[in-house]
């Protein structure tokens, strides 16, 4: 009888205890938006459902692109003449050199994330001395490619000539998409050339400060297409 | 009568303990909650962004359905055909540097007396690229995705190089786009400019109605990438092998 009765308090503590947290969930997070229903938080929730709109309606148009661009791809063999097959193999050719297909090859793999042990250690410290900045991105995939890197992809997004990397507030992005750390980047190339050039580049203040980085070399990277737009509007041919 | 409320008992719990994990999933979105730390402008510039690249892929869908259109009358006629993939190719060409092109745009112009580092073209050809360049040039060196600007000893000091090339002086940089954007793109502020003006670099900006950009002068080849294919598809990938070594 003591027993049981011991057992359903168990019980019931479990329960209130899960009420509880939940509870407690709910008021940390819940007011965001509810309560604070003043203007700058409605701008907010605006702006933030916007941007993840965009984002989605983005995502899928570049599913249709990447469709579109492999069934292009699949009608390539279908040439009857001669010229016509000219034609599409140049074709083939200039897509592989300007990062529209998957490539494979060796190179090397570099992950960094943001430094979040000296940044516990220092909570009063300056935070921005913790995180991977834009710079040090763009820093690396300088040193990639004077180290001769033949394809370049962070986070899964694949650089082409007009790759730009850029900051918004402390968000980075590439090709306009939003990457968050850890950061991957892979470079085919000769893989000891480019893991010296970014050893002894600018991975090397990063090691020293702290960083968890790592470089490794590997024999058959693969790395996607370019899923973006290609659209010229004021350039034309000399 | 007890094994009935100690199963309520459970299925409340149960019941509790899946919402707990939906609430805390929703709300440690973290995609999201990183988007809530900005502020607001920077919100709005990301807006801007994001609505011109929408806009732009939905150009390279109409071109690609259009282009799939025209290819799936190879039978019936191959000159429309021949019409689209050069369209296409024409495209790549702008990419890969592989043609001159021509068009408005921004001219950048650094003295030989200004103490311009390597790293400070890197920041600038990719402000110009951020800023919806489409073609860049830098000492009349074409810009494409293997460029790489870098320094060299030279008399004593040392030089920039881009690809290999040493600069000349004074230096220009010109990129083709809208060239009110791509001027914005470097005066906001604490961008480019006001970067340099810290530097006591003052490069003067030109919007040109017409530049001309060279095309690459070597043309890029691979000693490591190779095309992928996905295993099921090895025909194609022989098919392949044989259009790179072209």
């Amino acid at each position: 009888m003591l027993r049981q009765s011991l057992r359903s308090v168990f019980t019931l503590t479990l329960i209130c205890f899960m009420i509880g947290g939940l509870f407690a969930l709910y008021l940390r997070y819940a007011p965001s938006s509810q309560s604070q229903t003043n203007a700058l938080s409605q701008r907010m929730d605006n702006l933030v459902s916007t941007i993840n709109n965009l984002e989605q309606e983005i995502a899928a148009y570049e599913g249709i692109v990447q469709t579109s661009r492999d069934e292009l791809a699949g009608l390539e063999n279908q040439a009857q003449t001669e010229w016509l097959r000219k034609l599409q193999e140049e074709l083939h050719g200039a897509k592989l050199r300007a990062g529209l297909t998957p490539v494979t090859g060796p190179g090397i793999v570099i992950t960094l994330d943001d430094n979040v042990v000296g940044q516990k250690a220092d909570p009063n410290g300056d935070p921005n001395a913790y995180i991977i900045h834009y710079e040090d991105l763009l820093a690396i995939v300088s040193e990639l490619k004077t180290g001769g890197a033949e394809a370049i992809a962070i986070n899964e997004q694949r650089l082409i000539t007009t790759s730009e990397l850029r900051c918004v507030g402390n968000v980075i992005l590439v090709n306009t998409t939003r990457i968050a750390p850890p950061f991957v980047i892979h470079a085919i190339g000769d893989p000891s050339i480019l893991a010296d050039m970014v050893t002894y580049g600018r991975l090397d203040p990063l090691i020293t400060e702290g960083f968890p980085v790592s470089v490794s070399e590997d024999q058959a990277l693969i790395l996607p297409a370019y899923k973006g737009e290609l659209q010229f509007k004021y350039t034309t041919f000399s | 009568m007890k094994t009935h409320r100690k199963t309520l008992a459970f299925s409340c719990a149960m019941i509790i303990m899946g919402m707990l994990l939906s609430v805390q999933y929703q709300s440690t979105n973290t995609a999201e909650r990183e988007l809530y730390q900005q502020r607001p402008e920077n919100l709005i510039a990301m807006i801007r962004n994001l609505t011109d690249k929408r806009s732009k892929l939905s150009l390279e869908m109409a071109d690609l359905s259009n282009q799939l259109a025209d290819r799936r009358n190879a039978f019936e006629d191959q000159t429309l055909v021949a019409k689209s993939i050069e369209q296409e190719l024409s495209k790549l060409e702008i990419v890969n540097g592989s043609r001159a092109v021509r068009g408005r745009g921004l001219e950048v112009t650094f003295l030989s007396t200004s103490m311009v580092q390597y790293s400070d073209l890197i920041t600038l050809v990719n402000e110009l690229w951020a800023s919806g360049a489409e073609a860049v040039s830098v000492s009349g060196v074409r810009i494409i995705s293997s460029s790489y600007i870098y320094y060299r000893p030279a008399d004593g000091g040392l030089e920039i190089t881009v690809s290999n090339q040493p600069i000349t002086w004074p230096l220009k940089i010109l990129a083709i786009g809208d060239s009110n954007n791509l001027e914005k793109g470097l005066t906001l502020p604490g961008g480019f400019i006001d970067m340099m003006a810290f530097n006591k670099i003052y490069p003067t900006l030109r919007q040109k109605e017409a530049l001309e950009l060279p095309a690459v002068n070597l043309s890029q080849r691979f000693d490591y990438l190779k095309e992928y294919v996905a295993a099921e598809n090895t025909a194609a990938q022989t098919g392949t092998t044989a259009a790179q070594g072209s």
